[in-house]
């Protein structure tokens, strides 16, 4: 280290008081309920090459404490001072990862030298595209997801380019928001860099250098201890996105995540090919792209609070991302629903280091966060009304020392909802419930946090209901060490009635009055055997209604009768119990898809694809699903290669696939 | 000879103020609590003070306390067993809360648990709208098997909060009236007596301290009524509030919540009044006790004001002077981590045992023990001769920390002061930027036992120029309270849209406001204070999910629109006047008897102020400088740094480069 280490405690604080100040200031001034209540933005200061050595945690999202803006900063050579670049697009640098997050810096000049940068990123509500909000999970390529800027100066020497402005604006559906949020960012990065120059009097330039380059090793210090204290090996995992697009086959995310002493590889072959939908998740294969990492920041600071949050965090891990697949993908793939699969990506990344440590790590998160919104009407006004309800989250996994916490949690902690009392005073909806739902936390020594459960109905014919980032219908967040999976979410029309329909990840669903629609989030994943789980804890829960006494007695062999626990009764439920054996449980679900969709059966799939042209894959992976279908063979692979054959002759593009199998 | 007294009970010392009504003398004392007698340790004190100063208990005419029994109840989580009565199908309002978690960033993060279980979360069947008409009405079945369930269960009261019971508190006066009829021994708070404003959540969390509070308070009132009335103290006891006012000890027993956040609230007024008395307008207060330091900002001398307070981790929404807290303070324990890296808290040895140099059996070094290393403290006895310092315990504890950084003692003790004071930086930049705050012009106000030992180094590293030291800092809370003014607030939700038709129901819902404010300052019962009601609304842009509050005082459509852009632009620099407005809620405060208390003016200064040269570490070497006793300073006396100024209840550390003047009231400003 060249700072002496109080030197470094008092840059650190006060690195963090600039980024903390920098995220006050944009909160405090951005226009769009969006940033406001979603806090759907991140800053950092950046040193002179563009990787993070500083970032809030008050405010903001928690993607990108490790994000390097390098690669963009180096399209835009010889900025001067009062210069803010911006970008948007994904596929220009791999820093902005859809197209409504506008990414800007600003740098900071001493003796006319870049020292440092300030930067962040807000989410547009809209940027234009085929849709309103510009997501969806139906679009197909990057062109239909709104303006995307390529890194640009947006800002000349202090003044925004009108031009650019222009274009930017025409092009979004309520530009006066995006220009209020735009200039609270821009606003926001001043601030910075006002910080950045004070720190630089106080600590002298060099000093400066040094305490930003000091805090990177530290960080990566503290990333390495952690890595250090797990055992060295290979640990694989996967998991699964329940649809390549909307109706389609399960997006299959693979990892091998192999740690050697203070260094890991987190190697993604194995995940499927790019998809036809927008849930690809752009990086380029950069291999240490903050979105894949985002777990990893997660196990870390749960390992470690005292962590550091900078890029040195990211120093330790290399990422192998196979071109054309859905974590690398390739233009013009759509990918603004990458939150989706960034969620799953997270849970792949938990579900590895729960290999490597499972005394340490909790179980899966419910791990799908979907943001209920309605369009309506107003019937005072007669206008359109385009309102968020509530986010549906579900519970944390069971833990080591506790359960995992009830409709919130893990990964997923930092969503807010919205008064009840509110959304009825200000949308012609009427909620009948909104609570947590019983039975729905996977059993376990310590049980799986429950689900949330939303039900309402509408006023108004023509109601449209949007339920983005709607996934784990299919495959449950899963339980470890014995403990049981967490239940999947149900997204139900008119439940109970003869005119109940089962709406799956449906992402966007009609209502006329009359109609009741209810939302069930998954529940989070239980830890150890459930049968060892303290029979008065569970009778607290039974009390409490998170788990029934019919559960009670099923998933946890404890009899409660009259609230009370009946000893003998619980006994003899006890008696002859077989753990669940394995390390983790995921559920009939996935048991079955696997029992067809072996592990073989997806290498050489795999195999497959790589002899496929990048176009042809999402077809090819199309094909093949019908192909297998759902009924369990003797030996599938032998079936898959029957399909290739198959294909590879009837599509000469097809043709190597074949010769391969 | 008449006095006012004013007594705040906090954890470790009881700080005591009494102004004798002719002379305006201003007399303080501060002796140890005795939390193992409550209701007791008053009586005590004030004999103490009677016994000190000559303090005639029977010409007490005004009597203000600030005690922290109801705060203690709910971080110690010894409050009642409730039940919550909720509409059906929202029982789980206290365990969704607002779902967004603290520590975003780890999958081990946790809430504080509700302080009612979610089986004592019952339903009540029944509906009212956002209208306030009833859509189906209340069942009285689902009341009884709820009443039949708290039973059960043991619950010594109920809370009801039913959904928008904001707009038509029908439901739940209804509800309320079944419960007294059916289970008249247990206890009842409507969410719409206790606070009245839309968000279910808000309102319940809101609702549930109170009940959870209400038994202790309520008993810890009557003994303290009980002990004043026997000591022949003849004035009834006012009780200080979490909005900087007071309010009759009888008022506290059902309106508990009002006095929750009383002790740093009494903290804020009292600088307040120092700040008014040393002419400085906008100041940012730092007052720093064992555990943690607390933050607040005045503005044209005035505290400012929000809702949404956090106590022991739930939401508390009734007006509260805005306080922000840190986990920093005299007892915050430094340690090395694996790395190398010097932290200081957020551990602390808080009262028991202290910090080392207390030689209670402290041994790790905290933030007092650096400053008793490096000859700051240790010139007199330390919390008004409570306390003997223990310089070897100091310099073990400081030592083992310099032994793993590699530094001498002294150096270490230096850096852990740099590092303590760079932690607050981070708090304080941070409260800065939330509220806009621009340094010109802006003072620190250092107070509590520690806040004078860091405020010039605070300052330094913020960039503001001054500090007021008070002439008595480790009694400000009390003084807060002595100056205290009686008040409450009211609120109402409307939700109406800011045009001509809102402006009838708005102007009847004040004047219902005003005329309800006008009834609980009669039930104060103190005479001759005739009431100053002022007028506000809480207003947002339509779409917005947040509301400001705006004064007001023309009730006109343009004055209302006019003021909301206004504060708007102030509050986040911007504003659209084209844009629909709406008015969420319409408040009144009431505020009378303001208290005109004079500190003693000093004498004039005739001749340089005594000293005796001490020896301190301060840049990095050991300095001969002058240690000054605060009690013989007289008006106009300078004092150059770097300096130590002593007295019973804090020292002042005056960094090289600054200049200290003593006012007339006695309070220090100290230019950096």
């Amino acid at each position: 280290m060249r700072t002496d280490p109080v030197t470094l405690q008092i840059i650190a604080n006060h690195i963090r008081a600039a980024a903390e100040g920098m995220a006050y200031t944009l909160y405090r001034t951005a226009h769009s309920t969006f940033v406001k209540e979603t806090e759907d933005f991140t800053i950092q200061v950046l040193d002179a090459t563009g990787k993070t050595t500083a970032t809030p945690m008050d405010l903001g999202a928690t993607w990108y404490p490790g994000v390097d803006y390098g690669e963009a900063i180096a399209y835009i050579p010889e900025m001067k001072p009062g210069d803010v670049c911006a970008c948007s697009d994904p596929y220009s640098g791999y820093l902005s990862t859809h197209a409504p997050d506008l990414h800007v810096w600003r740098p900071v000049f001493h003796e006319g030298e870049i020292v440092a940068f300030t930067s962040g990123h807000i989410h547009n509500t809209d940027v234009g595209g085929a849709v309103p909000a510009s997501l969806s999970r139906a679009l197909t390529d990057v062109q239909q997801e709104g303006i995307r800027l390529p890194p640009v100066r947006l800002v000349k020497e202090g003044t925004i380019d009108p031009e650019l402005l222009a274009v930017l604006l025409t092009n979004v559906r309520v530009p006066e928001q995006n220009l209020g949020d735009l200039k609270a960012l821009l606003g926001a990065t001043a601030t910075g860099e006002r910080r950045i120059r004070g720190m630089i009097e106080r600590f002298g330039i060099t000093r400066f250098k040094d305490g930003l380059a000091d805090l990177m090793d530290y960080a990566e210090a503290q990333a390495r201890s952690v890595l250090a204290s797990i055992p060295d090996g290979d640990y694989e995992f996967t998991d699964y996105c329940d649809e390549d697009l909307p109706g389609g086959e399960p997006v299959r995310l693979a990892l091998k995540l192999s740690i050697r002493g203070d260094s890991a590889i987190l190697d993604f072959t194995g995940t499927d090919p790019q998809v036809a939908a927008s849930l690809n998740v752009p990086t380029g294969g950069r291999e240490r792209h903050t979105l894949v990492l985002v777990g990893v920041y997660y196990v870390l600071f749960t390992l470690n609070k005292g962590i550091t949050l900078n890029y040195g965090l990211t120093r330790p891990f290399t990422c192998i991302m196979p071109e054309g697949t859905v974590v690398n993908p390739v233009w013009p793939a759509a990918v603004g629903m990458r939150s989706l699969t960034c969620a799953r990506l997270r849970s792949l990344v938990f579900g590895a280091f729960c290999r490597a440590a499972p005394e340490r790590m909790p179980a899966a998160p419910a791990g799908s966060s979907s943001i209920v919104n309605v369009m309506t009407s107003d019937d005072r006004t007669g206008r359109r009304l385009i309102a968020a309800i509530n986010p549906i989250v579900g519970g944390g996994g069971g833990m080591p020392h506790r359960d995992g916490t009830d409709g919130s949690g893990a990964d997923a902690a930092y969503l807010k909802n919205s008064p009840i009392e509110i959304t009825e005073a200000e949308v012609p909806i009427r909620i009948l419930k909104y609570g947590l739902a019983m039975d729905t936390g996977g059993a376990g020594e310590t049980r799986g946090g429950t689900a949330t459960e939303l039900m309402f109905t509408v006023a108004n014919p023509g109601s449209m209901v949007t339920a983005r980032n709607r996934d784990r219908c299919r495959f449950r967040p899963w339980g470890t060490l014995g403990g049981q999976p967490g239940i999947g979410s149900t997204f139900t029309l008119n439940p109970g009635g003869n005119r109940q329909r089962e709406l799956g990840n449906v992402d966007t669903v009609k209502l006329d009055p009359g109609d009741v629609l209810r939302i069930v989030s998954p529940g989070g994943g239980g830890r150890g055997d459930p049968f060892t789980r303290d029979p008065s804890h569970v009778l607290a829960d039974v009390r409490a209604g998170y788990v029934s006494a019919a559960a009670a007695a099923r998933e946890y062999g404890v009899a409660v009768v009259d609230d009370a626990v009946d000893q003998t009764a619980t006994a003899t439920l006890r008696e002859g119990h077989t753990p669940h054996e394995g390390l983790y449980a995921f559920g009939p679900e996935r048991l079955a898809h696997e029992a067809v969709w072996t592990q073989a059966v997806y290498a050489e799939m795999g195999r497959a694809m790589e002899a496929a042209p990048l176009h042809w894959r999402a077809f090819l992976k199309k094909a093949l699903f019908e192909a297998m279908g759902s009924e369990v063979v003797e030996d599938p692979v032998a079936k898959l290669r029957a399909a290739l054959a198959v294909l590879a002759e009837r599509h000469p593009a097809l043709a190597k696939v074949a010769a391969t199998a | 000879m008449a006095w006012r007294i004013g007594v705040d009970i906090g954890g470790t010392f009881t700080d005591l103020c009494a102004a004798e009504e002719e002379t305006g003398t201003v007399r303080t004392l501060k002796v140890l609590s005795r939390p193992d007698a409550p209701g007791a340790d008053v009586a005590l004190a004030i004999a103490e003070l009677s016994r000190v100063h000559g303090v005639d208990l029977g010409e007490v005419i005004r009597f203000t306390h600030g005690t922290t029994v109801g705060v203690n109840t709910i971080i110690q989580r010894r409050g009642a067993k409730l039940a919550l009565f909720a509409t059906d199908g929202f029982t789980d309002v206290l365990e969704l809360a607002r779902l967004r978690m603290p520590d975003a960033y780890s999958l081990f993060g946790e809430r504080a648990a509700p302080l009612v279980t979610k089986d004592c979360a019952l339903p009540i069947g029944g509906r009212m709208l956002a209208n306030g008409q009833e859509l189906e009405p209340i069942d009285r079945a689902s009341v009884a098997a709820a009443v039949r369930a708290a039973q059960a269960k043991g619950c010594a009261g109920v809370v009801i909060c039913l959904l928008h019971a904001w707009r038509n508190p029908a439901h739940e006066i209804a509800v309320a009236a079944l419960v007294a009829e059916l289970a008249p021994e247990l206890f009842v708070f409507r969410s719409t007596e206790i606070w009245p404003a839309i968000r279910e959540y808000e309102r319940s969390s809101t609702a549930v301290l109170n009940g959870y509070v209400h038994p202790r308070v309520s008993l810890y009132l009557e003994r303290l009524e009980a002990a004043l009335a026997e000591a022949g103290v003849p004035a009834r006891p006012l009780i200080t509030r979490s909005n900087g006012g007071v309010m009759a000890a009888r008022q506290g027993k059902r309106d508990c919540v009002g006095m929750l956040l009383s002790g740093t609230a009494c903290g804020v007024m009292g600088a307040a009044f120092v700040a008014a008395e040393a002419g400085v307008r906008h100041a940012a207060t730092l007052d720093v006790g064992g555990t943690s330091a607390d933050v607040a900002l005045l503005r044209d001398g005035q505290a400012q004001f929000a809702a949404g307070e956090n106590v022991g981790g739930f939401p508390l929404f009734v007006p509260s002077v805005a306080v922000s807290s840190i986990g920093a303070g005299g007892g915050s324990i430094a340690s090395v981590d694996a790395f190398g890296m010097l932290k200081v808290g957020p551990d602390s040895a808080g009262s028991t045992p202290g910090p080392a140099c207390y030689g209670r059996g402290g041994t790790q070094a905290t933030l007092t023990d650096a400053f008793a290393v490096r000859g700051v403290l240790g010139h007199g006895a330390l919390g008004y001769g409570a306390v003997k310092p223990d310089m070897a315990s100091a310099r073990a504890a400081v030592g083992a920390i310099a032994g793993k950084l590699g530094l001498g003692i002294e150096e270490t003790a230096e850096a852990i002061a740099a590092v303590a004071v760079s932690a607050m930086y981070l708090e304080f930049s941070k409260m800065f930027a939330r509220n806009a705050v621009d340094l010109d012009d802006l003072t620190l106000i250092a107070f509590g036992g520690a806040g004078p030992m860091v405020g010039c180094q605070v300052a330094r590293e913020l960039g503001v120029s001054r500090v007021l030291v008070p002439r008595s800092p480790g009694v400000v809370c009390a003084l807060g309270g002595l100056v205290a003014e009686i008040r409450n607030d009211m609120v109402r939700t409307v939700m109406l849209p800011l045009e001509d038709e809102s402006l009838a129901p708005m102007r009847e819902g004040w004047a219902a406001l005003a005329a309800a404010s006008e009834v609980w300052l009669a039930e104060v019962g103190e005479p001759g204070a005739a009431g100053l009601l002022q007028y506000s609304a809480d207003m947002r842009y339509r779409g917005q999910s947040y509301e400001i509050e705006v004064p007001v005082t023309d009730m006109s459509l343009a004055a209302l629109a006019e003021g909301f852009h206004t504060q708007h632009r102030a509050v986040f620099d911007h504003a659209d006047p084209a844009a629909p407005v709406e008015v969420v809620n319409l408040r009144v405060a009431i505020r009378a008897g303001a208290q005109k208390v004079t500190s003693p003016t000093l004498a004039p200064a005739s001749g340089p102020p005594p000293s005796e040269p001490i020896r301190i570490f301060l840049d990095g070497a050991w300095q001969e400088v002058k240690l000054y006793q605060r009690d013989a300073l007289r008006l106009g006396h300078e004092i150059a740094g770097p300096a130590v100024v002593a007295q019973e209840d804090t020292t002042l550390l005056l960094p090289t480069g600054s200049h200290a003047t003593v006012q007339a009231q006695g309070h220090l400003m100290v230019e950096l």
